[in-house]
Protein backbone atom coordinates (compact mmCIF):
# COMPACT_ATOMS: atom_id res chain seq x y z
CA UNK A 1 0.00 0.00 0.00
CA UNK A 2 1.39 3.36 -1.08
CA UNK A 3 0.78 6.04 1.52
CA UNK A 4 0.39 9.61 0.26
CA UNK A 5 0.15 12.75 2.35
CA UNK A 6 -0.44 15.73 0.03
CA UNK A 7 0.22 19.03 1.80
CA UNK A 8 -2.07 21.17 -0.38
CA UNK A 9 -5.01 20.86 -2.79
CA UNK A 10 -2.59 21.49 -5.67
CA UNK A 11 -0.40 18.63 -4.53
CA UNK A 12 -3.46 16.42 -4.12
CA UNK A 13 -4.67 17.20 -7.64
CA UNK A 14 -1.22 16.59 -9.06
CA UNK A 15 -1.09 13.25 -7.27
CA UNK A 16 -4.50 12.19 -8.65
CA UNK A 17 -3.34 13.20 -12.13
CA UNK A 18 -0.19 11.09 -11.81
CA UNK A 19 -2.04 8.03 -10.53
CA UNK A 20 -3.86 7.32 -13.79
CA UNK A 21 -6.37 4.53 -13.31
CA UNK A 22 -4.89 3.13 -10.10
CA UNK A 23 -7.38 2.50 -7.31
CA UNK A 24 -7.13 4.62 -4.20
CA UNK A 25 -8.92 5.25 -0.94
CA UNK A 26 -9.12 8.60 0.88
CA UNK A 27 -8.18 8.59 4.56
CA UNK A 28 -9.68 11.19 6.93
CA UNK A 29 -10.24 10.13 10.57
CA UNK A 30 -9.99 6.45 9.68
CA UNK A 31 -12.35 5.16 12.38
CA UNK A 32 -14.35 3.14 9.87
CA UNK A 33 -11.61 2.58 7.33
CA UNK A 34 -8.81 1.24 9.48
CA UNK A 35 -10.93 -1.32 11.33
CA UNK A 36 -9.96 -4.20 9.08
CA UNK A 37 -6.34 -3.24 8.41
CA UNK A 38 -5.30 -6.03 10.78
CA UNK A 39 -5.51 -8.53 7.94
CA UNK A 40 -9.28 -8.87 7.81
CA UNK A 41 -9.64 -7.08 4.50
CA UNK A 42 -7.14 -6.44 1.69
CA UNK A 43 -5.57 -2.99 2.10
CA UNK A 44 -5.99 -0.53 -0.80
CA UNK A 45 -3.28 -0.07 -3.43
CA UNK A 46 -3.00 3.65 -2.66
CA UNK A 47 -4.06 5.44 0.49
CA UNK A 48 -4.36 9.23 0.29
CA UNK A 49 -4.31 10.86 3.70
CA UNK A 50 -5.91 14.30 3.32
CA UNK A 51 -5.20 15.50 6.85
CA UNK A 52 -2.26 17.70 5.82
CA UNK A 53 -4.34 19.76 3.37
CA UNK A 54 -4.73 23.16 5.05
CA UNK A 55 -8.02 24.90 5.86
CA UNK A 56 -10.04 21.68 5.92
CA UNK A 57 -10.25 21.61 9.70
CA UNK A 58 -12.29 24.22 11.55
CA UNK A 59 -15.48 26.24 11.59
CA UNK A 60 -15.85 29.55 9.76
CA UNK A 61 -18.75 31.87 10.53
CA UNK A 62 -20.04 33.75 7.49
CA UNK A 63 -23.03 36.07 7.38
CA UNK A 64 -25.24 33.77 5.32
CA UNK A 65 -23.90 30.43 6.44
CA UNK A 66 -21.46 28.57 8.61
CA UNK A 67 -18.77 26.57 6.85
CA UNK A 68 -17.38 23.47 8.52
CA UNK A 69 -14.17 21.97 7.16
CA UNK A 70 -14.68 18.30 6.26
CA UNK A 71 -11.84 17.27 8.59
CA UNK A 72 -13.41 18.93 11.65
CA UNK A 73 -13.69 16.22 14.29
CA UNK A 74 -16.93 15.19 15.93
CA UNK A 75 -15.45 16.17 19.31
CA UNK A 76 -14.60 19.68 18.03
CA UNK A 77 -18.17 20.07 16.75
CA UNK A 78 -19.61 18.80 20.02
CA UNK A 79 -17.64 21.39 21.98
CA UNK A 80 -18.13 24.35 19.64
CA UNK A 81 -20.21 27.14 21.23
CA UNK A 82 -21.48 28.50 17.93
CA UNK A 83 -22.67 25.09 16.75
CA UNK A 84 -24.30 24.41 20.13
CA UNK A 85 -26.17 27.71 20.03
CA UNK A 86 -27.15 27.92 16.39
CA UNK A 87 -27.23 24.31 15.18
CA UNK A 88 -28.15 22.39 18.34
CA UNK A 89 -29.38 19.29 16.52
CA UNK A 90 -25.91 18.87 15.02
CA UNK A 91 -24.20 19.41 18.38
CA UNK A 92 -26.59 16.90 19.99
CA UNK A 93 -25.88 14.33 17.26
CA UNK A 94 -22.19 14.60 18.17
CA UNK A 95 -22.92 14.16 21.89
CA UNK A 96 -23.55 10.42 21.97
CA UNK A 97 -21.49 9.74 18.86
CA UNK A 98 -19.24 6.67 19.31
CA UNK A 99 -16.90 7.14 22.25
CA UNK A 100 -14.48 9.84 23.35
CA UNK A 101 -11.67 8.06 21.49
CA UNK A 102 -13.75 7.74 18.31
CA UNK A 103 -14.88 11.40 18.48
CA UNK A 104 -11.26 12.56 18.71
CA UNK A 105 -10.53 11.02 15.28
CA UNK A 106 -13.86 10.76 13.42
CA UNK A 107 -14.61 13.68 11.11
CA UNK A 108 -17.85 15.26 9.90
CA UNK A 109 -16.77 14.69 6.29
CA UNK A 110 -16.06 11.04 7.00
CA UNK A 111 -19.46 10.50 8.59
CA UNK A 112 -21.10 11.94 5.47
CA UNK A 113 -19.00 10.11 2.87
CA UNK A 114 -19.37 6.82 4.75
CA UNK A 115 -23.11 7.26 3.99
CA UNK A 116 -24.40 4.89 6.63
CA UNK A 117 -28.22 4.77 6.74
CA UNK A 118 -27.80 5.28 10.51
CA UNK A 119 -25.14 8.04 10.33
CA UNK A 120 -25.67 10.23 13.39
CA UNK A 121 -24.89 13.61 11.83
CA UNK A 122 -26.96 13.20 8.66
CA UNK A 123 -30.50 13.83 9.99
CA UNK A 124 -29.30 17.15 11.44
CA UNK A 125 -27.52 18.10 8.21
CA UNK A 126 -30.73 17.26 6.30
CA UNK A 127 -32.96 19.54 8.38
CA UNK A 128 -30.45 22.40 8.14
CA UNK A 129 -30.42 22.02 4.33
CA UNK A 130 -26.67 21.55 4.44
CA UNK A 131 -24.69 21.87 1.23
CA UNK A 132 -21.50 19.93 0.62
CA UNK A 133 -18.61 21.56 -1.21
CA UNK A 134 -16.69 19.11 -3.39
CA UNK A 135 -13.31 19.95 -4.84
CA UNK A 136 -11.21 18.06 -7.31
CA UNK A 137 -9.45 17.98 -10.62
CA UNK A 138 -12.61 19.09 -12.47
CA UNK A 139 -13.00 22.11 -10.19
CA UNK A 140 -15.51 22.80 -7.49
CA UNK A 141 -19.22 22.10 -7.04
CA UNK A 142 -21.68 22.58 -4.21
CA UNK A 143 -24.60 20.15 -3.84
CA UNK A 144 -27.36 19.63 -1.26
CA UNK A 145 -26.39 16.86 1.17
CA UNK A 146 -29.60 14.95 0.41
CA UNK A 147 -28.59 14.69 -3.26
CA UNK A 148 -25.03 13.75 -2.35
CA UNK A 149 -26.04 10.59 -0.44
CA UNK A 150 -27.06 7.96 -2.99
CA UNK A 151 -27.20 4.56 -1.30
CA UNK A 152 -25.74 2.87 1.77
CA UNK A 153 -22.01 3.57 1.51
CA UNK A 154 -22.40 5.33 -1.83
CA UNK A 155 -22.14 9.07 -2.49
CA UNK A 156 -22.02 11.30 -5.55
CA UNK A 157 -18.26 11.75 -5.45
CA UNK A 158 -16.44 11.69 -8.77
CA UNK A 159 -12.97 10.25 -9.22
CA UNK A 160 -10.49 12.86 -8.05
CA UNK A 161 -12.99 14.73 -5.90
CA UNK A 162 -12.95 15.12 -2.15
CA UNK A 163 -15.56 16.45 0.22
CA UNK A 164 -13.97 19.75 1.19
CA UNK A 165 -16.47 21.46 3.49
CA UNK A 166 -20.05 21.53 4.69
CA UNK A 167 -22.12 24.71 4.52
CA UNK A 168 -25.02 25.28 6.89
CA UNK A 169 -27.33 28.13 5.83
CA UNK A 170 -28.36 30.29 8.79
CA UNK A 171 -31.93 29.79 9.90
CA UNK A 172 -34.30 31.08 12.56
CA UNK A 173 -35.81 27.65 13.18
CA UNK A 174 -35.36 25.81 16.41
CA UNK A 175 -34.07 22.28 16.22
CA UNK A 176 -33.21 19.11 18.11
CA UNK A 177 -31.84 15.60 17.56
CA UNK A 178 -32.83 12.34 19.19
CA UNK A 179 -31.21 8.93 18.97
CA UNK A 180 -32.38 5.56 20.18
CA UNK A 181 -29.62 2.95 20.48
CA UNK A 182 -29.50 -0.36 22.29
CA UNK A 183 -27.24 1.37 24.79
CA UNK A 184 -26.32 5.02 25.12
CA UNK A 185 -22.67 4.90 24.05
CA UNK A 186 -20.91 3.11 21.23
CA UNK A 187 -24.16 2.04 19.64
CA UNK A 188 -25.38 2.30 16.06
CA UNK A 189 -28.81 3.94 16.07
CA UNK A 190 -31.95 1.78 15.98
CA UNK A 191 -33.63 4.99 14.84
CA UNK A 192 -32.49 8.60 14.97
CA UNK A 193 -34.13 11.81 13.87
CA UNK A 194 -33.65 15.55 13.76
CA UNK A 195 -36.43 18.10 13.84
CA UNK A 196 -36.38 21.71 12.66
CA UNK A 197 -39.45 23.68 13.74
CA UNK A 198 -41.18 26.95 14.39
CA UNK A 199 -44.14 27.13 16.74
CA UNK A 200 -46.61 30.00 16.48
CA UNK A 201 -49.96 30.21 18.28
CA UNK A 202 -49.34 26.73 19.68
CA UNK A 203 -48.99 25.16 16.24
CA UNK A 204 -46.09 24.08 14.11
CA UNK A 205 -45.95 26.69 11.36
CA UNK A 206 -42.84 25.02 10.06
CA UNK A 207 -41.72 21.45 10.61
CA UNK A 208 -38.90 19.49 9.00
CA UNK A 209 -38.14 15.97 10.17
CA UNK A 210 -35.33 13.77 8.87
CA UNK A 211 -34.90 10.23 10.18
CA UNK A 212 -32.10 7.68 9.99
CA UNK A 213 -31.89 3.86 10.15
CA UNK A 214 -35.42 3.58 8.74
CA UNK A 215 -34.57 3.49 5.01
CA UNK A 216 -31.51 2.86 2.80
CA UNK A 217 -30.72 6.57 3.18
CA UNK A 218 -31.62 9.18 5.75
CA UNK A 219 -35.07 10.44 4.66
CA UNK A 220 -37.30 13.44 5.16
CA UNK A 221 -40.67 12.42 6.62
CA UNK A 222 -42.28 14.39 3.85
CA UNK A 223 -45.95 13.36 3.91
CA UNK A 224 -45.99 13.58 7.68
CA UNK A 225 -44.39 17.00 7.97
CA UNK A 226 -46.51 18.48 5.18
CA UNK A 227 -49.69 17.24 6.86
CA UNK A 228 -48.67 18.72 10.23
CA UNK A 229 -47.58 22.07 8.80
CA UNK A 230 -50.82 22.35 6.81
CA UNK A 231 -52.76 21.66 10.01
CA UNK A 232 -54.98 19.35 8.03
CA UNK A 233 -54.90 16.74 10.74
CA UNK A 234 -53.99 16.58 14.42
CA UNK A 235 -50.58 15.31 15.41
CA UNK A 236 -51.75 12.02 16.88
CA UNK A 237 -53.54 11.15 13.65
CA UNK A 238 -50.89 12.55 11.34
CA UNK A 239 -48.24 10.36 12.94
CA UNK A 240 -49.56 7.31 11.02
CA UNK A 241 -48.41 9.03 7.81
CA UNK A 242 -44.82 8.42 8.86
CA UNK A 243 -45.30 4.88 7.55
CA UNK A 244 -45.47 6.27 4.01
CA UNK A 245 -42.11 7.98 4.36
CA UNK A 246 -39.95 5.13 5.62
CA UNK A 247 -38.84 1.67 4.49
CA UNK A 248 -37.05 0.03 7.41
CA UNK A 249 -35.53 -3.45 7.38
CA UNK A 250 -34.95 -6.19 9.95
CA UNK A 251 -31.36 -6.42 11.12
CA UNK A 252 -29.32 -7.45 14.15
CA UNK A 253 -30.36 -4.33 16.05
CA UNK A 254 -34.11 -4.30 15.52
CA UNK A 255 -36.96 -5.52 13.36
CA UNK A 256 -38.58 -3.31 10.75
CA UNK A 257 -41.82 -3.45 12.70
CA UNK A 258 -40.12 -2.25 15.88
CA UNK A 259 -38.43 0.59 14.02
CA UNK A 260 -41.78 1.77 12.60
CA UNK A 261 -43.48 1.65 15.99
CA UNK A 262 -40.67 3.21 17.98
CA UNK A 263 -40.05 6.04 15.51
CA UNK A 264 -43.72 7.03 15.52
CA UNK A 265 -43.97 6.81 19.31
CA UNK A 266 -40.80 8.78 19.98
CA UNK A 267 -41.60 11.40 17.39
CA UNK A 268 -45.14 11.90 18.62
CA UNK A 269 -43.81 12.18 22.15
CA UNK A 270 -41.14 14.73 21.17
CA UNK A 271 -43.55 16.91 19.18
CA UNK A 272 -46.26 16.76 21.85
CA UNK A 273 -43.72 17.85 24.45
CA UNK A 274 -42.56 20.75 22.29
CA UNK A 275 -46.14 22.00 22.00
CA UNK A 276 -46.75 21.50 25.73
CA UNK A 277 -43.57 23.46 26.56
CA UNK A 278 -44.75 26.22 24.26
CA UNK A 279 -48.11 26.45 26.05
CA UNK A 280 -46.36 26.85 29.40
CA UNK A 281 -44.58 30.01 28.31
CA UNK B 1 11.44 -5.30 11.42
CA UNK B 2 11.66 -7.38 8.21
CA UNK B 3 9.38 -5.98 5.53
CA UNK B 4 8.37 -8.26 2.61
CA UNK B 5 9.26 -6.89 -0.83
CA UNK B 6 5.69 -6.40 -2.00
CA UNK B 7 4.90 -4.14 0.96
CA UNK B 8 5.57 -0.46 0.93
CA UNK B 9 7.37 1.12 3.84
CA UNK B 10 7.63 4.48 5.53
CA UNK B 11 10.38 5.99 7.67
CA UNK B 12 8.51 6.97 10.79
CA UNK B 13 9.70 9.53 13.29
CA UNK B 14 7.72 9.52 16.48
CA UNK B 15 8.13 10.37 20.14
CA UNK B 16 6.79 7.69 22.46
CA UNK B 17 6.77 8.23 26.21
CA UNK B 18 9.29 11.04 25.82
CA UNK B 19 11.74 9.03 23.75
CA UNK B 20 12.37 9.66 20.04
CA UNK B 21 12.21 6.76 17.61
CA UNK B 22 12.98 6.45 13.94
CA UNK B 23 11.78 3.18 12.47
CA UNK B 24 11.16 1.82 8.98
CA UNK B 25 7.66 0.35 9.07
CA UNK B 26 5.08 -1.06 6.62
CA UNK B 27 2.64 1.67 5.59
CA UNK B 28 -0.41 -0.36 6.63
CA UNK B 29 0.88 -1.07 10.16
CA UNK B 30 -1.54 0.07 12.84
CA UNK B 31 -0.23 2.25 15.65
CA UNK B 32 -1.20 -0.57 18.03
CA UNK B 33 1.05 -3.07 16.22
CA UNK B 34 3.86 -0.55 16.02
CA UNK B 35 3.77 -0.06 19.79
CA UNK B 36 3.49 -3.75 20.64
CA UNK B 37 5.49 -5.51 17.93
CA UNK B 38 8.10 -2.92 16.96
CA UNK B 39 8.71 -1.06 20.23
CA UNK B 40 7.68 -4.04 22.42
CA UNK B 41 5.51 -1.78 24.57
CA UNK B 42 3.03 -4.52 25.35
CA UNK B 43 1.12 -2.63 28.03
CA UNK B 44 -1.23 -1.46 25.25
CA UNK B 45 -3.69 -4.33 24.70
CA UNK B 46 -5.74 -5.46 21.74
CA UNK B 47 -9.17 -6.93 22.33
CA UNK B 48 -11.71 -6.14 19.63
CA UNK B 49 -9.49 -4.53 17.01
CA UNK B 50 -12.34 -2.37 15.75
CA UNK B 51 -12.58 0.58 18.11
CA UNK B 52 -15.37 -0.75 20.30
CA UNK B 53 -13.61 -1.71 23.52
CA UNK B 54 -10.90 0.88 24.24
CA UNK B 55 -8.31 -1.64 25.51
CA UNK B 56 -5.78 -0.19 23.04
CA UNK B 57 -6.32 3.43 24.15
CA UNK B 58 -3.21 5.65 24.01
CA UNK B 59 -2.71 9.41 23.95
CA UNK B 60 -1.85 10.81 20.54
CA UNK B 61 -0.75 14.43 20.90
CA UNK B 62 -2.57 14.45 24.22
CA UNK B 63 -5.87 13.04 22.99
CA UNK B 64 -7.19 9.56 23.69
CA UNK B 65 -7.47 7.43 20.55
CA UNK B 66 -8.00 3.77 19.79
CA UNK B 67 -4.56 2.73 18.54
CA UNK B 68 -6.21 -0.05 16.51
CA UNK B 69 -7.93 2.62 14.38
CA UNK B 70 -4.87 4.77 13.72
CA UNK B 71 -2.11 3.87 11.30
CA UNK B 72 1.42 4.22 12.60
CA UNK B 73 2.16 6.57 9.68
CA UNK B 74 -0.53 8.92 10.99
CA UNK B 75 1.53 9.33 14.16
CA UNK B 76 4.51 10.63 12.15
CA UNK B 77 6.12 13.61 13.92
CA UNK B 78 3.64 13.22 16.78
CA UNK B 79 3.82 12.35 20.43
CA UNK B 80 2.37 9.14 21.84
CA UNK B 81 1.89 8.24 25.49
CA UNK B 82 1.19 4.63 26.47
CA UNK B 83 0.60 3.05 29.87
CA UNK B 84 4.37 2.56 30.17
CA UNK B 85 4.71 6.33 29.86
CA UNK B 86 2.07 7.30 32.41
CA UNK B 87 3.53 4.92 34.99
CA UNK B 88 6.64 7.11 35.16
CA UNK B 89 4.63 10.18 35.98
CA UNK B 90 4.06 10.47 39.75
CA UNK B 91 0.46 11.72 39.59
CA UNK B 92 -0.73 9.13 37.20
CA UNK B 93 1.11 6.37 38.95
CA UNK B 94 -1.02 7.40 41.91
CA UNK B 95 -4.05 6.98 39.66
CA UNK B 96 -2.95 3.42 39.00
CA UNK B 97 -2.63 2.88 42.74
CA UNK B 98 -6.26 3.89 43.40
CA UNK B 99 -7.40 1.25 40.91
CA UNK B 100 -5.53 -1.27 43.01
CA UNK B 101 -6.79 0.15 46.30
CA UNK B 102 -10.41 -0.05 45.11
CA UNK B 103 -10.06 -3.51 43.56
CA UNK B 104 -11.05 -1.84 40.31
CA UNK B 105 -9.10 -4.51 38.46
CA UNK B 106 -9.92 -8.14 37.96
CA UNK B 107 -8.20 -9.68 34.93
CA UNK B 108 -6.53 -6.34 34.24
CA UNK B 109 -6.61 -6.52 30.46
CA UNK B 110 -8.78 -3.41 30.08
CA UNK B 111 -6.95 -1.48 32.79
CA UNK B 112 -4.23 0.28 30.76
CA UNK B 113 -6.90 1.74 28.48
CA UNK B 114 -9.05 2.75 31.43
CA UNK B 115 -6.11 4.46 33.15
CA UNK B 116 -5.29 6.49 30.03
CA UNK B 117 -8.92 7.55 29.52
CA UNK B 118 -9.20 8.50 33.19
CA UNK B 119 -5.92 10.42 33.12
CA UNK B 120 -7.06 12.43 30.07
CA UNK B 121 -10.48 13.02 31.64
CA UNK B 122 -9.05 14.29 34.92
CA UNK B 123 -6.59 16.51 33.06
CA UNK B 124 -9.47 18.16 31.13
CA UNK B 125 -12.10 18.02 33.90
CA UNK B 126 -10.39 17.90 37.29
CA UNK B 127 -13.78 18.28 39.00
CA UNK B 128 -15.49 15.46 37.09
CA UNK B 129 -18.44 14.02 39.04
CA UNK B 130 -19.42 10.32 38.78
CA UNK B 131 -21.75 11.10 35.87
CA UNK B 132 -18.96 12.87 33.95
CA UNK B 133 -16.56 10.05 34.79
CA UNK B 134 -18.99 7.54 33.30
CA UNK B 135 -19.41 9.69 30.19
CA UNK B 136 -15.66 10.11 29.88
CA UNK B 137 -15.12 6.35 30.04
CA UNK B 138 -17.84 5.27 27.58
CA UNK B 139 -15.21 4.06 25.14
CA UNK B 140 -13.65 1.60 27.57
CA UNK B 141 -15.22 -1.77 28.29
CA UNK B 142 -14.60 -4.00 31.30
CA UNK B 143 -16.13 -7.47 31.22
CA UNK B 144 -15.02 -8.59 34.71
CA UNK B 145 -15.66 -6.16 37.53
CA UNK B 146 -18.34 -3.88 36.25
CA UNK B 147 -17.83 -0.18 36.39
CA UNK B 148 -18.80 0.77 39.92
CA UNK B 149 -15.36 0.22 41.43
CA UNK B 150 -13.65 1.96 38.56
CA UNK B 151 -15.86 5.04 38.96
CA UNK B 152 -15.28 4.93 42.72
CA UNK B 153 -11.52 4.68 42.27
CA UNK B 154 -11.43 7.71 39.98
CA UNK B 155 -13.80 9.69 42.21
CA UNK B 156 -11.61 8.88 45.18
CA UNK B 157 -8.45 9.91 43.34
CA UNK B 158 -10.10 13.23 42.52
CA UNK B 159 -10.45 13.96 46.26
Amino acid sequence: MKYHLPSSMDEYEELIGRMGAASYVILAGGTDLIAGFDGGRPVPEHLIDIKAIPRMNGILEHREHVEIGALTTIEALRRDEHIRNHFPALAQSCEDFGSVQIRHRATLGGNIVNASPAADTLPALFIYNAMVKLRGIQGERVVPVQDFILNPGEVDLQRGEILYSIQLPRSECRSLFHKLGLRQAMAVAVVNYAIGYTIRDHHFTHLTVAAGAVAPRVVYLKTFMDAVADERIALDRAIALVDNDIAPIDDIRATARYRRTVLKNLLLNTLTELLADDRKR
Amino acid sequence: MIIPENWDYFDLTVRVNGQDYRERIPTHLRLLDFLRDVLHLTGTKEVCGEGECGACTVLLDGMTVNSCLVLAVEAHDSEVVTIEGVAEDEDIAALQQVYIDHHAIQCGYCTPGFVLSAAALLRDEPEADPESIRKGLVGNFCRCTGYQKIVQAISDFRK
